[in-house]
């Protein structure tokens, strides 16, 4: 299997290393030959003590349907979107900040016992979106840069791996045009075998001079291009920030979160789940605030003919992140196909709304319902006791969910009564 | 360095004639108006979210600014141009009063010296990261993408600062990175005040 798997990345390191002659941070250049770089150090994350057992008494208030339990699978400081290995050794966890993290449960009881970070000598910059190819690439979309790390799940035991540009720092987005707060990207490899990633605009509400720009980048919209980075293409616009998708297993299309407007009062506009049918769709935004509520700033501007409207409104400000359909088997059938996404919860609300995870059923018609799957994590007094972030599935039909306020992964596993 | 120093002051003088008019803060009315602000900075300013910075014992007159310049449009955030808006004299006096009355502390993580410090930067915020002066931010455990997000929103004009766009103006990416990881490695505790 081993050699198999450096069969593979040796195959893509020709390819790869073809379109990736332009000088590369230096680390980077020595990983994209497979050089070592001279780090050598892990920072290891406690898996024990106060601080584990501090996130364990908040999930004895988590509220779950029958049957179902919550556990701490492990302490992932920041952890933001998640990405499980195919081969089910590794989950790899983003963040928000420089550091991505590999999390194994060795001894396969179903929590992790080493959470390590994942190539140490490279330096990420809000390295939010890790994903998966069926085979085993790692991609990592990052706030402007993209990177392959081919079989991720073998390398990752070294703190040097191999790794690729896919896109070059800088060429994601125009650099003038990066912020911190709508620049978490996530990926996902679609049924084309393309690369998706989404691309959040840098306001609450753009200015109309930057329209033009934006649709060329794709910039408040999705973009999809082979997984070597050539033949780029905007697959989606009028999204204001999405930070989740996945792609329904049943009949390819994909789904996706989008947060909506803030600013507009406690109640407008809707979160959203949406639903794209086919490439060049127009989800609304800025015409749109979230769903059919009109901006302020473009109320007398005519919006778009032919804008697709969510597929399901969630409550105002909750802040839908990541997002993912359940293909496993161990939950109930009412679960299989379902969408199980994450809400953040709000910030700027009266009182706030959200922090926990959603289920939402498509019908065969493409008509969505959701309701809450689990929650608890907003206390008595309005404080947050966590902030799900992503929804991931283990090969057990389990889910794993992240938080990135208690910097932790939980899972959520089916007992039955 | 004088003359960082020097115009520094300069800067100084300046963010208090923009105050001149403004009323005196209350620090506990701020305490009860920092519930919107708590979710992202922390009721005692140790931020829970990395985008948003510890403003925890910052320069009252920093963070008063700020508000100020979020307000009026001369400062953009996405989330932080749409809570200014709403925000009257009174309130970013008494926000910034109850804030500044955290009592903050830095500490180097081991085996740093205050001599190995970024030269270009420990006259304002120290080498510890805790600001020297007023209308001057602490930077001791922001985030490394905090950091760098400013000091490139410096250099590109997004934001600016008598001081700083000048600073920011002669840094490379490699340049920035280094001086936030700088920053950034330093251990930041906020006491609560009482």
């Amino acid at each position: 299997m081993k050699k198999l798997l450096l069969g593979t990345a040796s195959l893509l390191a020709v390819t790869a290393l073809a379109h990736a002659q332009a000088p590369v941070p230096e680390n980077l250049e020595k990983l994209s030959n497979f050089q070592t770089t001279g780090t050598t150090e892990f920072t290891f994350i406690d898996q024990t003590g106060d601080y584990a057992d501090g996130i364990k008494k908040t999930l004895e208030r988590i509220t779950l349907p029958d049957g179902f339990k919550i556990g701490l699978y492990a302490v992932v400081p920041d952890a933001r979107h998640m990405a499980v290995g195919p081969q089910g050794i590794v989950t790899f966890v983003g963040t928000r900040k420089d550091k991505v993290w590999s999390v194994t449960d060795r001894n396969k009881d179903r929590v992790a016992d080493e959470v390590k970070d994942f190539a140490p000598s490279l330096k990420f910059a809000i390295p939010n979106g890790p994903c998966f190819s069926k085979d085993g690439f790692l991609y990592i979309a990052e706030q402007n840069r993209v990177l392959v790390y081919p079989a991720a799940e073998f390398f990752y035991e070294s703190p040097d791996v191999a790794a690729f540009n896919v896109v070059k720092q800088g060429e994601l987005i125009p650099p003038t045009e990066e912020s911190y707060n709508h620049t978490a990207r996530v990926c996902d490899i679609g049924p084309d075998g393309k690369l998706y990633i989404t691309l959040g605009q840098p306001f609450n509400v753009f200015a109309p001079e930057k329209m033009d720009l934006y649709n060329k980048w794709g910039i408040g919209g999705i973009v999809r291009m082979n997984t070597d980075g050539t033949g780029r293409e905007v697959y989606a616009t009028g999204v204001r920030n999405s930070v989740g998708m996945d792609f329904d297993p049943n009949t390819g299309d994909l789904w996706f979160t989008d947060n909506q407007v803030d600013g507009m009062g406690d109640d407008i506009p809707p979160g959203e789940i949406n639903h794209a049918t086919e490439a060049g769709q127009n989800f609304g935004f800025p015409w749109y605030g979230g769903g059919n509520t009109r901006t302020n700033e473009y109320k007398n501007d005519e919006p778009p003919a032919d804008v697709v409207f969510p597929a399901v409104d969630q409550v105002a400000h909750a802040a839908d992140l990541g997002m993912k359909f359940y293909t496993g088997k161990m939950f109930p059938a009412k679960y299989r196909g379902a969408i199980f996404s994450a809400q953040h919860g709000s910030w700027n609300r009266t009182t706030p709304v959200g922090a926990r995870v959603m289920v939402t059923y498509v019908a065969e018609d493409g008509t969505a319902t959701s309701e809450p799957f689990a929650e608890g994590w907003i206390d008595e007094n309005g404080e947050y006791l966590g902030r799900p972030v992503d929804v991931a599935e283990l090969r057990d039909g389990s889910i794993l969910v992240s938080d990135d306020l208690a910097g932790a992964i939980y899972r959520i596993w089916y007992e039955g009564n | 360095m004088l003359r960082g120093i020097v115009l520094a002051l300069g800067g100084v003088f300046l963010a208090q004639g923009a105050f001149a008019e403004m009323p005196a803060g209350d620090p506990e009315a701020g305490r009860k108006k920092a519930t919107m602000c708590r979710t992202c900075h922390g009721l005692e300013g140790l931020a829970k979210i990395p985008i948003a910075p510890h403003i925890g014992g910052e320069p009252e007159g920093y963070i008063a600014r700020q508000l100020i310049a979020f307000r009026s449009g001369e400062r953009t955030h996405e989330m932080m141009s749409v809570v200014a808006r709403s925000l009257d004299d009174q309130t970013i006096a008494d926000l910034a009063a109850w804030y500044a009355l955290q009592k903050v502390s830095a500490a180097l993580p081991a085996g740093k010296t205050d001599a190995q410090a970024p030269e270009t930067c420990v006259a304002c915020h120290g080498a510890e990261g805790i600001a020297t002066m007023e209308d001057v931010p602490n930077l001791a455990g922001e985030t490394v993408m905090y950091i760098d997000t400013q000091l490139k929103a410096f250099r590109g004009g997004k934001r600016t600062h008598e001081i700083m766009s000048g600073i920011a103006a002669d840094l490379s990416d490699d340049d920035i990175r280094a001086l936030a990881e700088w920053y950034s490695g330093i251990n930041l505790t906020i006491e609560k005040a009482q």
